[in-house]
């Protein structure tokens, strides 16, 4: 198999892939990362009383370390064809989806007891109200499909860069 | 097509201080012309103004009869070769090849297929994914002259590109841009200061001397026939040997030595008769056998050659230093005497320095 005489673009497109990185699914990963730090640095409200003092909150920073942290090294992972990590962007992709149902949706179902200044009187109202709980699910939908995209670029990306791989070897 | 007209070109620094002096030249499409000279000599200067790296501060410059004379460097459609290599550290080989492509905004495919056309001229085709670090010196500078290749420039610069190579690279090296001249056909325009590199890469040397062009000519041309001392001095290795001699009689005479003129030598120093001129001796013009005295003071085997330092009739002035290169494997020790002819010579005017034709 020679490349001088390609002229297919197609064929081309994937002989480029042998010397480019696959940076689209690189950059959807950075965009998962950028989603999830709105999602975080909205979802804390000052006024709710204690509700916030729970193990859940503790464990919530702690995943967003985690996915920040894997979601990184998965960005370098599937820059470079390495198709384990499109798996992993996949599950990470779940895991935001998962999220929705714990930490937002259950501030948005639960109440707090918060003093009116106008009113002059305590009013139960929920932890997360209706537009900060929107703004959260968004970012946590969009950050999920950008790491589900990226994994699923990613792993058909790489299985055509190995299937290629393996007719040249067999060329040779 | 790429001719380029060097007319009259001067470079003064701010400073006052005039790096180029009145610089002309005619290089001709597909060229390869070698400017050659001792440091300081104005030669990478020359190019860099040919680049647009460096204002030109009188004189004009055209390419194909265009003047580019005040042209900034992008718009020059010229590539240069730096002695550093001028590679990106953090990208891939083929991704420095690329790189000036994609700043253009290429189709991707056509990108892809310039750098592997090139990648396969230099034999980096298994190197592409590569970073330079990992990479020889003569690799890397292959890498650079890739990144040149892919832009199919109408004029390709080198600015000492072999000097960062140990000698083994830059013999290989040397014969790739030979190689690669022959197969693009490209005008070239090639700095350095190694004589060896200007001889057998060069159509034509350009050989500069403190910012004046010394002489113009084919390899041959410098080497056969100097147009002065100069040139004489800095073209051949070893040296040139000279001497101070009197012409009198149909004789080249200085305390040392008395050679016999030839018919043609005596009608080209006829209006020398009782001065005083230079005779140059290439240390290979030197054989065996005559009458002048060398009293050998070392004797350096070469394999094919010897080279053989020694002094004319024993004598101790700075001026009875002679080296000659004689043929075949000698043995002789410090002390013993040879006696030598000079096959070639040329003369010298002593006050102009130029070379009497």
């Amino acid at each position: 198999m020679t490349f001088n005489n390609m002229e297919d673009p197609k064929q081309i497109r994937l002989d480029r892939m042998r010397y480019t990185k696959n940076i689209l699914s690189s950059r959807l990963v950075y965009l998962a990362i950028l989603f999830d730090v709105l999602y975080f640095v909205s979802v804390y409200e000052s006024d709710v009383g204690n509700w916030y003092y729970s193990a859940l909150i503790g464990i919530s920073i702690v995943y967003n370390l985690v996915f920040m942290l894997v979601s990184f090294l998965s960005s370098e992972g599937v820059k470079n064809y390495k198709m384990g990590y499109g798996w992993v962007l996949g599950a990470l992709g779940i895991g935001q989806i998962v999220r929705i149902f714990i930490l937002p949706m259950m501030a948005h179902t639960a109440l707090t007891k918060r003093s009116d200044p106008v009113l002059k009187k305590v009013l139960e109202v929920p932890v997360m109200e209706d537009g900060q709980f929107i703004f959260a699910v968004v970012c946590l939908v969009l950050s999920a499909l950008c790491c589900l995209a990226a994994g699923g670029i990613a792993l058909v990306r790489s299985r055509k860069l190995l299937a290629y791989h393996a007719a040249l070897a067999a060329v040779k | 097509m790429a001719n380029i007209s060097l007319q009259h070109l001067d470079k003064i620094y701010d400073n006052k201080v005039q790096a180029v002096f009145d610089f002309n030249l005619e290089v001709k499409d597909g060229e390869f012309i070698v400017l050659v000279g001792p440091s300081g000599c104005g030669k990478s200067t020359t190019l860099r103004m040919v680049a647009g790296l460096e204002d030109i501060s009188a004189g004009r410059l055209l390419l194909d009869g265009k003047d580019i004379t005040t042209a900034p460097a992008k718009d020059r459609d010229m590539a240069m070769v730096f002695q550093n290599y001028a590679l990106y550290g953090h990208m891939t080989v083929y991704e420095n090849m690329a790189f000036s492509l994609t700043l253009r905004k290429e189709d991707p495919n056509v990108i892809h297929k310039k750098v592997l056309a090139a990648a396969e001229i230099l034999g980096l085709t298994d190197q592409l994914n590569k970073k330079p670090k990992q990479l020889s010196g003569g690799q890397r500078q292959r890498v650079a002259m890739g990144r040149a290749i892919v832009r199919n420039p109408k004029v390709f610069l080198f600015d000492e590109p072999l000097s960062n190579l140990d000698a083994k690279l830059r013999g290989a090296t040397r014969r790739e841009i030979l190689l690669l001249h022959k197969r693009m056909h490209a005008t070239m325009l090639y700095v350095t200061h190694d004589q060896t590199e200007a001889l057998t890469l060069a159509d034509r040397i350009v050989c500069m001397s403190m910012g004046r062009v010394q002489q113009v000519g084919t390899p041959l041309e410098l080497y056969d026939t100097p147009a002065n001392l100069f040139v004489a001095s800095f073209i051949g290795l070893p040296p040139m040997n000279f001497f101070n001699v009197n012409i009198a009689n149909g004789k080249a005479v200085n305390q040392y030595f008395s050679v016999a003129l030839t018919e043609k030598e005596r009608e080209l120093l006829a209006g020398y008769e009782g001065k005083e001129v230079t005779l140059g001796v290439r240390p290979e013009d030197v054989d065996e056998g005559g009458d002048i005295s060398v009293c050998v003071y070392s004797n350096e085997n070469l394999g094919m050659n010897t080279l053989v330092h020694g002094r004319l009739n024993n004598a101790h002035a700075a001026d009875a230093a002679i080296t000659c290169k004689l043929r075949g494997w000698c043995d002789y020790k410090a002390g013993d005497t040879v006696k030598v002819q000079f096959v070639k010579r040329h003369f010298f005017d002593r006050e102009t320095t130029n070379a009497i034709r």
